[in-house]
């Protein structure tokens, strides 16, 4: 009632802007309902009543006044403190006054808090009083004390509303009254205890510190010895009288690697290269952010990026497919376009191509590889990306028949050993640091045989490897699938006549109506155990089996090796129709591009004879194009 | 302002008055109602700004004023084109407040010792705890009434009577003490 009284009164002053933006109605409304609630305490006595003018009938108007009922408004709510006369203190919640009357006070919740009346001073024994609603009238009252009250902050209605939130925030819940500002913040500078670490700053402004070795510094700071064998990890490197001239080999084909222009932020970092491009880029971008596709350089990007996630072996080299593709006649033209292309891009991305060298150059000394060979291969491997083209365009010369998707191959290294050493050689090298699990068949132009039974297999490999390996062997794909359409119609020009006349004399057992081989990336890799799951679609995940398979795994092509086998079934050499030099192209599958293989290799060397013996229906037997 | 009853009493002025109870203050007026004779006070505070500051607020009857003394004078404290009642906020304050000392009130036990209260407060710190007349029911389980000692602990799993034996003892030895004359 009073608490109405004194809203309306509020709203009515003149000129005072007590309640701003409420009309009188709402209060009405607003204090309606608390009025049903609150305890009456007593009747208005003078009728109050709204005049249009504003004036209030009764008691005059003073500003004086007015403060006082702004000020009382401000306490609704608030925890407040009265004293009374007879000394005793009430605490509770300020509810309501009457403004019109002589302020009494009507708090809620209240108790008494310390009595002040001298006659018997209740003993705190006693039962601590429940809190009520107590009315305090005016000639009792001494003072009201308020604590922590703003007079002038409740203007803006939401900054009020928000401080009287429900919401228990911590500042509220810990009742911090500190009312923290925000600090100066200053820059740390170390101080003079700081011990000074220069080398923690900017770390990565240094280049690689390659003579630091860290086993030896944790044996030398803790006493920790290392039982690392990098035996087992990785092929054996066997020591012999080729070894100096291998390791130069490597050597220079590793430093021409990291040598290399790349377009990859991280190796090129790696490398020492400062980003050619721009260097606005922040440390997200370097480090942390998503690598998105690069203009121009998508295609490659993707293609790179996903063979590696295929494992080293398959990377997908679109030069290797280029390469591969190069050795069709029918798809010279595009595939040599192609080729070109994507050598370029192979070549400036040379992730692939390192990795793949580098373990072609691993194996290769594993196997001590013929020296020749070796010789011409890195020869070739250094220039390989460059001269692809130029490669390509032998390689075409030589082995047009076989189309080979541009495996890495082992197989490549084997059958190319023997028609055209070098070109093979280059060629072989090429597909394996190119990238791996691509058979390239071709480029031995071994050519019918091997083209014809892998054909088959690459056949019905095709359309999975299309599908699966899509992205990165894009222009295998591409390449494949052009040529599978070409397959049946490539005959002609896979015949056994064009091309690898070398080859003739040598590959006697070759069959020459047998179709030319198609490369399928997604070929199951070969099991010497399970020879009927050759031509299933593999799993990306198949090509690091290859530790305990044969290299074939790693080539998608090898099962097309293993097509090829059904002319040397009887050879106890590797799928190299070549079959009398094979012998040193042994070593050649080690090239076979991934690293894995090159373990494989080592120790299994005989399951490559397995897959010479494969059953040459075989390959056909799930393939139901 | 107008009349405000003399020149000591204006809006604006820095007092220090004694009242009748003995209280000393001092702070600035803010208003003064002759009616009433009610006189508001605005405590000064130390280390707070003018606006927005937050100050304990008096309401005195000016007829216990014993006697002041005029400090100086100052501004109005009340800036009147700012004074705005947010009456939705008013209320939910208040109903906060209310349901804020609802909650508090449930923790007093009516009728009960006030070391029984202390008990209760100091279990109430790590065990939920209500009172159920006279009585100390932990975690809706475990019961303890008069005179609180661990004996008289009952209810609840062995584990959970254990538990709250060994808190009401730590408790009693913690509140000896602190104030062996406390209660």
């Amino acid at each position: 009632m009073s608490s109405q009284k004194l809203m309306q009164r509020m709203n009515l002053q003149q000129g005072r802007p007590f309640a701003n933006g409420y009309s009188s109605r709402r209060v009405d409304t607003v204090m309606g309902t608390r009025m049903e609630s609150k305890t009456q305490v007593r009747k208005s006595a003078s009728p109050n009543f709204v005049s249009t003018n504003g004036t209030r009938v009764g008691r005059p108007t003073s500003p004086s006044r007015d403060r006082l009922i702004y000020v009382l408004t401000c306490l609704v709510g608030h925890h407040v403190e009265v004293h009374v006369k007879n000394g005793s203190i009430i605490s509770g919640i300020f509810h309501a006054t009457n403004a019109d009357g002589d302020f009494e006070i009507v708090l809620k919740m209240a108790q008494v808090i310390k009595e002040g009346s001298v006659r018997e001073r209740k003993s705190d024994h006693d039962s601590i009083k429940k809190p009520q609603p107590m009315v305090i009238p005016a000639r009792e009252l001494v003072q009201v004390l308020a604590k922590d009250v703003s007079l002038s902050d409740e203007f803006t209605p939401g900054q009020s509303c928000e401080k009287r939130k429900d919401l228990m925030i911590d500042s509220v819940i810990s009742h911090s009254h500190h009312l923290e500002m925000e600090r100066e913040l200053a820059p740390w500078m170390p101080g003079e205890d700081d011990p000074e670490c220069p080398e923690l700053e900017n770390i990565f402004d240094g280049t690689f510190d390659r003579k630091w070795d860290q086993f030896e510094t944790n044996e030398a700071l803790f006493g920790v010895k290392s039982t690392f064998n990098e035996e087992l990890y990785t092929t054996k490197l066997e020591r012999g009288p080729q070894m100096r001239d291998l390791e130069k080999i490597a050597l220079k084909i590793a430093r021409e690697i990291e040598g290399e222009e790349t377009q990859d932020l991280h190796l090129a970092e790696e490398r020492g290269f400062s980003y050619h491009d721009d260097f606005n880029l922040d440390e997200e971008s370097r480090y942390s952010a998503v690598r998105r596709e690069v203009n121009g350089s998508g295609l490659r990007e993707n293609e790179n990026s996903d063979m590696e996630a295929y494992g080293s072996g398959i990377i997908a080299g679109s030069l290797g497919l280029a390469t591969s593709g190069s050795f069709s006649d029918s798809l010279s033209k595009k595939n040599g376009n192609e080729a070109q292309a994507s050598c370029n891009e192979t070549q400036a991305s040379s992730t692939s191509s390192s990795v793949v060298e580098e373990a072609c150059l691993h194996t290769l000394a594993d196997k001590g590889l013929g020296l020749s060979s070796v010789d011409s291969s890195s020869e070739l491997k250094s220039d390989c990306i460059a001269r692809s083209s130029s490669l390509e365009d032998e390689i075409r010369l030589d082995d047009n028949q076989i189309k080979d998707q541009g495996g890495k191959s082992e197989l490549m290294a084997i059958q190319d050993s023997q028609t055209s050493d070098d070109v093979n050689m280059s060629i072989k090298l090429e597909e394996v640091s190119i990238s791996a699990p691509l058979y390239d068949p071709s480029s031995s132009g071994q050519g019918n045989i091997i083209t014809e039974s892998s054909d088959s297999l690459v056949r019905g490999k095709l359309p999975a490897a299309s599908e699966s390996v899509d992205p990165p062997i894009r222009q295998g794909s591409s390449t494949s699938s052009s040529e599978y359409a070409h397959a049946e119609s490539n005959r002609p020009f896979l015949s056994p006549s064009t091309s690898c006349g070398s080859l003739s004399s040598e590959k006697s057992t070759l069959n020459p109506n047998a179709k030319e081989f198609k490369l399928n990336p997604n070929a199951k890799s070969f099991t010497p155990s399970s020879s009927v799951r050759l031509h299933a679609a593999i799993p990306d995940g198949s090509f690091y089996q290859a530790s305990n398979v044969n290299a074939v795994q790693h080539m998608h092509g090898l099962p097309m090796g293993v097509g090829v086998g059904p002319s040397f079934s009887h050879q106890p050499v590797f799928y190299n129709p070549q079959a009398a030099q094979i012998q040193s192209p042994q070593a050649y599958i080690n090239p076979n591009g991934p690293v894995y293989g090159q373990q494989m290799i080592v120790g299994q060397h005989p399951q490559f004879y397995y897959v010479q013996s494969y059953p040459p229906e075989m390959p056909h037997k799930g393939r139901k194009f | 302002m107008e009349g405000g009853g003399g020149e000591e009493l204006a809006v604006g002025c820095v007092l220090s008055l004694r009242t009748t109870l003995g209280d000393e203050i001092e702070g600035q007026i803010v208003a003064y109602d002759r009616p009433s004779n009610i006189l508001v006070i605005r405590c000064s505070q130390e280390g707070s700004s003018n606006a927005g500051a937050r100050r304990n607020i008096r309401l005195l009857k000016a007829n216990y004023i014993q006697d002041f003394t005029y400090l100086k004078k100052a501004e109005d404290p009340l800036d009147l084109n700012k004074c705005y009642i947010d009456l939705a906020g008013l209320q939910a304050r208040e109903e906060a407040s209310l349901r804020q000392a609802e909650i508090e009130a449930e923790r007093i036990g009516v009728g009960v010792t006030s070391e029984a209260q202390s008990l209760f407060d100091a279990l109430s710190k790590t065990l939920p705890v209500r009172w159920d007349k006279t009585v100390i029911v932990v975690m809706n389980e475990v019961r303890v009434s008069i005179p609180y000692l661990p004996e008289n602990v009952t209810g609840g799993t062995p584990a959970a009577n254990d538990r709250v034996k060994k808190v009401l003892e730590f408790e009693r030895k913690r509140l000896q003490a602190r104030g062996p004359g406390q209660f």
